[in-house]
Formats: C-alpha cells, structure tokens, sequence
C-alpha cells in the first residue's frame, strides 16, 4: 500500500512539473517575442522572427518617441488613471464608512442596496446612453471620463469596503468621540488608517481596470489623437503600422512596460491586494 | 448636554454629507443612463437625428426575427461556454499545481500572474502576430494542416482562436483565488487521508473540492460575466468576422450602435442582455451557494 501511494505521488509530480512548464512557456514566450522583434528591423524580423536580434538596435524606440505622440499617450494614461484613482479613494471609504456606521438607519441601507444594484447590470447597457448625454454634456474628453470612472467604480468599492467596515470593531471609535473627536476626526484619524489593506486593494483593482481598459475610452476619446490614451494607440497603430509588425511590436511593448514595472516592485502586493478584493467581492 | 447634541448632530451631517457627491455621481451618470437606455429601446432613434418617436415593443420584435441576432446570441453563449470551461479546469488544474510545489512557489506564481497585468488590447494584438506569424511556421515544421494560415480567419477555428486569448488572460485571477483557497484546507486532513491509504485523486475528491466549493462559486461568477460582456478580444482580434463567426453580442451591440444607425435597436439588444445576465447569475448563485464547507 505504501508503495503504490509513492508510485502515485512520483507520477502526480512528474505531470505537475510539465504542465507548470508548458504554461510558463506559453506564458514567456509571447512576451519574449515581442521583446526580441522590438529590437529588429523589418528585413531582420522578416528573415527570422525567432533569432536573436543582431545587434541591440533602437531604431524602433528612437522613431516612436520621436515620431509618434507615445509620450502624449503615456501622460493621458497616467494622468486620468491617476485622478480617477484620487477621486476613488477619496468618495468610497467615506460613503462606505456612512453606510457601515448607519446601516440601521433606512436611508443608508437603501442606498447600500441602490448601488449595489450595478453588479446586476452588464457594461453594455449603460455604454451607449452615457456616450449619447457626454456629447451632448460636451464632455467627450479626460474630465468626462474621469467622471465616469468615478461613478462607475462605486458599486464594486462600495461593496468592498462596507463589509470590511462592518467587521472592524467600534470600541475605538466610540473611545475617541468620548475623547472629542468629531465624525469627521474620527474617520480621518482612526478609520482610515485601519482600513489601509482595503484601499491598496480598492487602488490596485480600478488602477488596472482605468489603466487597461479600451471601450470608454473608445467612446469617448476616439476623436481627437491628442487626447487618447495607451489602449486607443495602440488600437490605432495597428491599422497604420500594420505591415512593420516590429515597430507594432516596440509600441505593445512600450505600452505594456509602465504596468510591468509597477508590478516587479510590488507584486505580492498586488497579487495579495487583488485576491483580497475578488474573494470578499 | 447642549455641547454634545450639537456636536452629535454635526456628526449626523458629516455622515449624510460622506454620501452626497458619489449618490450623485451614481445616480447621474449610471442610474439615469440605464433608464435612458432602455427607454431608447423603446424608440426609433438613429442616434444621430433630433428627433424620434416611440414605437413601443417593435425593435424587440425585429430582433426576435432577425437571424443574425440570434446567431450572435447563440455566439455569446458558445463562447461564454468555452471560456468558463477553460478558466476553471485550467485555473483549478494549475492552482493544485503551484499549491503543492516546494521550490520557487512565489516566484513562478508570480509569472503566471503577469498576463493579469496587461490590458486585453495589447495581448489581443500580440496573439493576432502569433497566429499570423509564429503558428503556420510551428504547423508546417511538424506537418499541422491546421496552422498553415491564421486560425483567425477560418470560420470554424476562429472562435476557438479568440477564446483561447482571453482564456490566456483571464485564468490569471481565479488561478490565485482558489490558491488562497486552497492555503485554507488544515494540513492535517491529507495527512489522515493518506494514512487510510487515500489515491491522490480520492484526496482531491473528498478533501480539496469540498474547500475549493465557495472559491468555484466566486470564479464562476467572475468569468461567465466576463463571458458575456467581453469586447475587447473579439474586436481586436477578429472585429467579429469572418463572416459574422465571432461576433458576440457586444460587437453586435457597438457596431449596431455606432456604425449601422440602429441606436435604438442596439439598446434593445442591450437590455436583452441585461436579463440573460440577471437570469444567469441569480439562478447560479442559487445553484452553487449549496454544499461546500463554509456554507
């Protein structure tokens, strides 16, 4: 018996080990592709697309920063995901600390239950009517988009956030308002820092979500260049770079790039951060 | 006493005041404009002119007889199928399997996280080189019939060939939750397992799926949502064809919306949407919620 549990444990890992590989490979070798591609001219790449590059060759870096709006996008990027983020993080853990501290009072509760309503309803139905009243709002650029991330964000933080409240305990609040600490103190002074985990979480979720994310921006960004973000540009390029697939490659990779490093300094943050989120969400 | 009555009404206010700007924002921008939208549903609008008049139930109708809608509803399905499918058992597969190793854990769990990372825009745009490019050179050196052009412009494999891409993206995030499932299952349990002379897939029958129960239920819900909103993969990669065999409902919904004139018509389509995906994730959650140990 003891040896056929061995037996069967040398078969498991053996099968294990291989599958754990091809999936690295399928993971790696994409993204090394692009890597390599990058670094090639067209005639290089053409002759073969798996070889090292010959040299290291900029010529692709050099024309997109350069020749392309790449350092526009890349500020829109970072500009809008960053507002948004602040705004985020400043609207959810107070609305959420309301409801939590309030959730016997029939106000909070029914707007607990109305914005909890968004988890029911698919992107779709709200796309294409909320393009319609931004245009017609005349605000098809960063303002209005950053205005509806703020607003689209709000169920899934929300949620989040007042569950987690709920489970932290009252006896220091209600100590420092004894103290003389007003609501406003209170929440600023001892609840924010309680629920720090919660925002790293809240920030890394919609920072990816805002960072990523093409269809908004489609919608209203799409008409003025100067005013995209990463995702359009590179939607874009392919259809103008469609036959210099190294410099699309550069332009995937320069695209992809600012996320990487964010995650090599932080990623078991962000992978704790993320998981927390979608496990309680 | 008069000093802490005001002070506990200006508390009151501090608590309304937290709520005031985002009920607004929400209620502006998302609540008023799914009320739009199915009030749109309900129109003859082009999205465009000044006018437009309502014509009660008569897009639901048309859509109803229209056979392309039905085939990109059919479309939707098939692919949420095959994506939930795949998420699972692959996320499933490959948790167990970074759960157990002993060396490089972190780091290898690590990489696998990476497509997490990247939008779906770029990778669908990498994929769309490497079935171009890489795929018919593999094919032709081990003699693959298949591969010899782009399985994304082949009718039957082009489907296939977009789910597969965002399945590459999308087992990321269930592959670590049901790792942190896993971590919650007590050592002890195996190891009186094994003592009874347990198979390591009778172990995986009676002691890590009943943990895993209330992990599947979360992924599910994460995918099959996914599933039947997705857009960008599709669009990047294929834009619906060819011939209409990959068009999901979302493009169905973009393009009738934006580039055929038929506003009104793609915001019925949207709504219709919007029931399937209520039905489906009332009834699953019902379903899943029994069995498994935290219930």
């Amino acid at each position: 018996m003891k040896i056929k549990a061995g037996k069967d444990e040398l078969v498991w890992k053996g099968l294990r080990n291989i599958i754990l590989l091809c999936g690295l490979i399928l993971i790696l070798f994409p993204l090394w592709l692009v890597l390599i591609n990058s670094f090639k001219t067209l005639e290089e790449a053409g002759k073969n697309f798996f070889a090292l590059p010959g040299s290291l060759n900029f010529t692709n870096y050099k024309e997109l920063f350069t020749n392309s709006n790449y350092w526009i996008f890349l500020r829109n990027s970072f500009k809008i995901t960053i507002i948004a983020i602040l705004i985020i993080l400043t609207l959810v853990p107070a609305i959420s600390y309301s409801i939590a501290r309030n959730f016997q009072h029939r106000y909070y509760k029914s707007i607990y239950y109305y914005l909890l309503m968004g988890l029911f309803i698919p992107s779709q139905v709200v796309l294409l009517p909320v393009t319609k009243m931004m245009s017609g709002l005349k605000m098809l650029n960063h303002t209005g988009l950053i205005m509806l991330y703020a607003a689209f964000s709000l169920t899934q933080g929300v949620f989040l956030f007042v569950n987690y409240m709920r489970g932290l305990p009252y006896e220091i609040e209600e100590s420092a308002q004894i103290d003389g600490c007003s609501v406003f103190q209170t929440y600023t002074k001892i609840v924010v820092p309680l629920v720090k985990p919660m925002m790293s979480t809240l920030l890394i979720m919609d920072a990816l979500w805002i960072w990523n994310d093409f269809m908004l921006p489609l919608l209203i960004l799409n008409r003025t260049q100067e005013i995209w973000t990463l995702p359009l540009f590179q939607y874009n390029f392919k259809t103008e770079y469609s036959f210099n697939y190294p410099m699309a490659f550069t332009a995937y990779l320069l695209a992809m790039l600012p996320m990487l490093i964010i995650y090599c300094c932080g990623q078991k943050y962000i992978i704790k951060g993320l998981t927390a989120g979608s496990v309680k969400g | 006493m008069k000093g802490s009555k005001q002070k506990k009404l200006s508390g009151r206010w501090t608590y309304f005041a937290f709520t005031i700007i985002p009920v607004v924002l929400y209620t502006f921008f998302y609540v008023v404009s799914v009320i739009n939208g199915v009030r749109y549903s309900f129109t003859n609008w082009d999205g465009m002119s000044k006018d437009y008049d309502f014509v009660g139930f008569k897009n639901y109708l048309l859509l109803f007889k229209n056979p392309y809608f039905w085939n990109s509803l059919k479309t939707t399905l098939l692919y949420s199928i095959m994506l939930v499918v795949g998420v699972i058992i692959t996320s499933l597969i490959l948790a167990v399997s970074l759960n157990s190793l002993k060396w490089f854990k972190t780091f290898i769990k690590s990489i696998y996280f990476v497509p997490a990372m990247i939008g779906g825009i770029t990778i669908s745009l990498i994929w769309d080189q490497i079935y171009y490019r890489v795929l018919p050179v593999i094919g032709q050196k081990l003699g693959i019939e298949l591969f010899s052009q782009s399985l994304l412009m082949t009718g039957k494999t082009a489907l296939s060939a977009v789910v597969f891409v965002q399945i590459w993206q999308a087992v990321a995030m269930p592959t670590v939750i049901f790792i942190a499932g896993l971590q919650q299952i007590p050592d002890e349990q195996y190891e009186s397992a094994r003592m009874d002379g347990a198979t390591a897939f009778q172990r995986f029958r009676y002691i890590t799926m009943p943990y895993l129960l209330p992990t599947v239920t979360v992924n599910l819900v994460l995918t099959i949502k996914q599933g039947f909103t997705s857009f960008d993969f599709p669009y990047a990669l294929t834009g619906g064809g060819p011939a209409r065999a990959t068009e999901v409902i979302g493009i169905t919904i973009y393009n009738d919306a934006f580039k055929n004139m038929r506003f009104s018509v793609a915001n019925a389509e949207a709504c219709i949407l919007f029931v399937i995906v209520a039905l489906f994730s009332l009834t699953q959650l019902k379903l899943t919620s029994k069995g498994g140990v935290n219930e």
